[in-house]
């Protein structure tokens, strides 16, 4: 952990969110509005293959007949989906050879944000998907993993070079009607990561997808395919932030895992969307994600971590479908809202196979005027023998304005199951920190040592650049929160 | 909350058999029932996937055609004196299909507290026909509109009830058409009034519904140890409502022992009003073959410094179906709650469910509370363990089962109800075992 001392002035500077910037590049924006034209449009823009066309179409008339969901306990404004553009990317006149090609002003924002694009420097050993707004505009270290066998690029590109994998796994775990921003996801969107781990390979390096929405009054759709085929073991990571904006922007992606006998998913991501301004609860991101990985193949597994520090609204719960034999699931989630911030998210977790495993650690802060619900289904069907579930989801309120809600719902249809389930809520008391202080620890410190203890079990799944930054994004958050 | 109609049909079947009942002539409770009755239209029965409804499925219930009771319902002296507590045999009052049976009752003792609903006083009157306006569960609304009259039982301030009443509710099946049946008892206590109260719901024959609500308004410092045994026929439904109010320092004290059967849901509706008031709500079932017991509560924290205590066991066996639902919702400025809630189902064979939902809404940030639940079946350690001590297997774990459930009904105050259970309930386990 670090030990730097800043100054409560600094600390306080930085608390603002400082990924609010926009970059000024030039871009092609498709007018607002949705039909099945522009549907049409955004898949002739891509060149996609006549399947994903009409995937495409499916799912769009599907998501015709389908109502925005009303269950989940947040409140926001109605979202007028015709004043939305579906398509925005940096304007490109030919295909790119390198990366020194890419528009110099994306390559700073990149920059600005800490994600190291640039394949000279090899700072870390990190592959990166860059996506901005609606397109991939950077994918590093390929040829380093094409040597294994590893396919990573962007959704369009996997279209065009891989469309038979697309074609087989696309959809199969998140069906084109599987809930209302599914539908609308399948219908447009636009870009995202492919990536496909070939039998009996451990990737060589973690591999990363970097979000940014730049447009105002765009809506970001993203889908990503991860397949990890037999024996074989991939760690993902999934960074995202968005320029600061009056208004709203919509982020509705499709997240899908499948795993085959053996193989291992580890997906994490520290989601820093922009939250709305901290007093008002003006503009942010709602961020309205579908993410579902299915064990498909005995023995394997997905696991989940997420780090939720940003979005206005956030509505996401990664999902593990275990139906091989002998698979495991697992969910760690930390999620922290402040200011005006509203979060419902949590984890389903279908137990299909024999003796599956799964286990939820949710922990909950919120502070200010914001709400934080942790919402999970533990799900045992007639033939899933001897499944186990461990889920605990603990909350911590930080000020008498927040709120903490639990809705966990457990069905179990099989006798030989166990299953426990607990939760608790505390705050981060005067006294705890009166007590850091006489033993001569400064407030931040004391702030900082109580949030990490009480995250420790996620952030112990993170890999280590991504613990680091994700405990000093929630202390920083909570600065002003306390006290 | 948005409810959409099942089929419009199995509403407007019960709006029919209401025109029926104002036919018959005006009750006395005409005004409320008329509330009760548009309430139940803008609710409208649950679809599949009404929050309220997760686990339980009305479908069956819903499309049965009802009829009214017809009044000529006769129940032996023997029947009534059988199911009667020996403890109670002085203090019993005796609903006969929902309608309060002053014959049969034994209400010596109590005479001066009971007084009919409709001629209650304006204080229960004006909170009967606002609860009838914001019902949130539209079988409450359903039974409210059907009642046609009730009971008020009132323990005024400074009073102890000596010795323990008993409510008895027989309900006669109808072998010609199902009957629905509507109890409704308002308990009224005063400042630092006591009661205690065993509750026995029992049926002579399958093919009633009885759709139950009562109202327990505790003024400060009053005390009230509650305990209802379900036992109704096998081919019943069984709905009931309870709703709590506690003022300053009041304290209820609730146990639930249920048998089930084909539907039985009781529903909680608890605020906890005034600081320093304390609930406890315990619950044991115990299902076989198609039995199923669901159980809904939600705990409105609205004052600082309450507690309140949950603990519910399930016994699944066959094709049984447990459930519970239950929230716990901490109001704003509701500092220093101390809240918990702890469900505990046993799964003896493959094909029961058992589903729970125990949910947390926490809007205050000094508080403590827990929730937990746990679904699972005999420990193999521990059945091993009785056996290399001697126990047959069929000894060993009916011992385990029975002392899962012995931990609630131990809890129950009268050695008598804990000896009936004890008797018939955990009987029920011992048929199966083999």
């Amino acid at each position: 952990m670090s030990t730097e001392q800043n100054s409560v002035s600094d600390i306080l500077e930085d608390n603002t969110y400082k990924y609010g910037f926009t970059t000024d590049v030039e871009s092609e924006t498709f007018a607002k509005g949705l039909n099945e034209d522009v549907v049409r449009a955004i898949s002739k823009k891509k060149e996609e293959p006549q399947f994903m066309l009409d995937f495409r179409l499916k799912a769009f008339a599907k998501w015709k007949t389908m109502k925005e969901p009303e269950w989940p306990n947040v409140h926001y404004p109605t979202i007028d989906f015709q004043n939305i553009s579906y398509y925005s990317a940096p304007k490109q006149k030919k295909v790119l050879a390198s990366l020194d090609e890419v528009d110099p002003e994306v390559m700073r924002t990149f920059e600005k944000l800490g994600i190291p694009l640039d394949e000279q420097k090899k700072l870390a050993n990190v592959a990166v998907d860059a996506v901005f707004d609606s397109v991939s505009v950077a994918t590093t270290h390929k040829k380093k993993l094409m040597e294994v066998g590893i396919i990573f690029c962007p959704m369009s590109e996997a279209l065009k070079e891989y469309p038979e994998l697309v074609e087989q796994y696309l959809g199969t775990v998140v069906p084109v009607g599987d809930n209302f921003y599914a539908a609308l996801n399948s219908a447009v969107f636009t870009d995202g990561s492919f990536v496909y781990i070939p039998p009996d390979t451990i990737s060589p390096m973690e591999i990363s997808t970097y979000f940014r929405i730049n447009t105002e009054e765009t809506g970001q759709f993203e889908r990503t395919l991860i397949i990890c085929a037999e024996n074989s073991y991939v760690s993902y990571l999934e960074g995202c932030t968005a320029p600061q904006f009056d208004t709203n922007q919509l982020h509705a992606a499709v997240v899908e895992l499948v795993t085959m006998e053996n193989a291992e998913i580890k997906y994490s991501t520290v989601q820093n969307w922009y939250a709305g301004d901290k007093e008002t609860g003006k503009g942010g991101v709602f961020n309205f994600v579908t993410k579902r990985g299915k064990c498909q193949g005995d023995n394997s597994k997905i696991s989940w971590t997420q780090v939720e520090t940003g979005s206005a609204i956030t509505w996401k719960y990664p999902s593990c479908i275990l139906q091989g034999d002998n698979t495991v699931g697992e969910f760690y989630s930390v999620a922290l809202t402040n200011g005006h911030m509203q979060a419902d998210t949590g984890t389903k977790m279908i137990h299909l196979g024999k003796n599956t495993r799964s286990s939820i650690i949710s922990k909950g802060i919120s502070a200010d005027y914001s709400s934080n619900s942790y919402r999970g289904q533990v799900k045992v069907g007639k033939n899933a023998t001897n499944a186990r579930n461990y889920s605990q989801c603990d909350s911590m309120l930080v000020g008498d304005k927040s709120s903490a809600h639990t809705f966990p719902y457990i069905e179990t249809a099989n006798s030989s199951v166990q299953i426990e389930h607990e939760a608790s809520t505390s705050k981060i008391s005067e006294e705890q920190l009166f007590y850091f202080e006489s033993r001569g620890i400064s407030r931040e410190n004391a702030i900082e040592a109580v949030i990490s203890g009480f995250c420790k079990e996620v952030f112990k799944q993170l890999p280590m650049e991504f613990a680091v930054e994700a405990q000093k994004l929630l202390t920083l958050k909570l600065e002003d929160s306390v006290g | 909350m948005t409810d959409t109609l099942v089929e419009s049909s199995a509403e407007s079947a019960f709006l029919d058999l209401h025109k029926k009942l104002l036919e018959q002539g005006r009750s006395a409770l005409a005004e409320l029932q008329v509330t009760a009755l548009s309430r139940f239209e803008e609710l409208g029965f649950p679809h599949s996937k009404h929050e309220m409804y997760t686990f339980v499925n009305t479908k069956g219930l819903v499309a049965t055609s009802f009829s009214l009771p017809d009044g000529s319902a006769s129940v032996s002296e023997d029947f009534v004196a059988s199911h009667i507590y020996p403890d109670c045999k002085d203090q019993c009052l005796v609903f006969i299909d929902g309608v309060f049976d002053r014959g049969l009752s034994r209400c010596e003792g109590v005479n001066s507290n009971l007084m009919p609903l409709s001629e209650a006083d304006e204080e229960v009157k004006a909170y009967l026909s606002e609860t009838a306006e914001n019902e949130n569960d539209v079988f409450a609304s359903l039974s409210t509109a059907f009642c046609d009259e009730g009971l008020v039982f009132k323990v005024e301030a400074n009073t102890q009830i000596s010795g323990t009443v008993q409510i008895l509710f027989v309900s006669t099946g109808n072998t010609a058409g199902s009957v629905m049946h509507t109890p409704r008892i308002v308990w009224q206590l005063g400042k630092l009034s006591e009661i205690k109260v065993i509750e026995k719901f029992v049926g002579t024959e399958g093919g009633y519904f009885i759709n139950s609500v009562q109202d327990w308004l505790l003024a400060e410092g009053a005390g009230v140890s509650y305990t209802q045994v379900q036992m109704d026929s096998i081919g019943s439904w069984h709905f009931s409502k309870v709703r709590v109010y506690l003022n300053r320092n009041a304290r209820f004290h609730s146990s639930n022992a249920s048998s089930g059967n084909q539907l039985a849901r009781h529903h909680y509706e608890v605020r906890l009003k005034e600081e320093g008031s304390e609930i406890r709500l315990n619950g044991v079932s115990v299902l076989d073959d198609k039995e199923q017991v669901h159980n809904f509560v939600r705990i409105h924290h609205e004052a600082p410094q309450c507690i309140s205590h949950q603990h519910f066991k399930n016994i699944v066996n066959g094709h049984a179906r447990s459930s519970f639902d239950g929230t716990v919702i901490v109001c704003q400025g509701a500092q220093l709650t101390s809240a918990d809630q702890l469900v505990n189902n046993l799964m003896l064979s493959n094909d029961c469910h058992a589903n729970n939902k125990p949910n947390l809404m926490i809007f205050a940030d000094d508080v403590k509370c827990t929730h937990g639940v746990t679904v699972g079946q005999i420990d193999e350690g521990q059945w091993f363990y009785l056996q290399t001590r001697g126990l047959s297997a069929k000894a060993a774990k009916e011992l385990l089962t029975r002392s899962f459930a012995k931990s609630i009904i131990e809890t129950i105050e009268f050695p008598e109800v804990v000896e009936e259970l004890n008797d018939t309930l955990l009987k029920k386990l011992e048929a199966r075992n083999d």
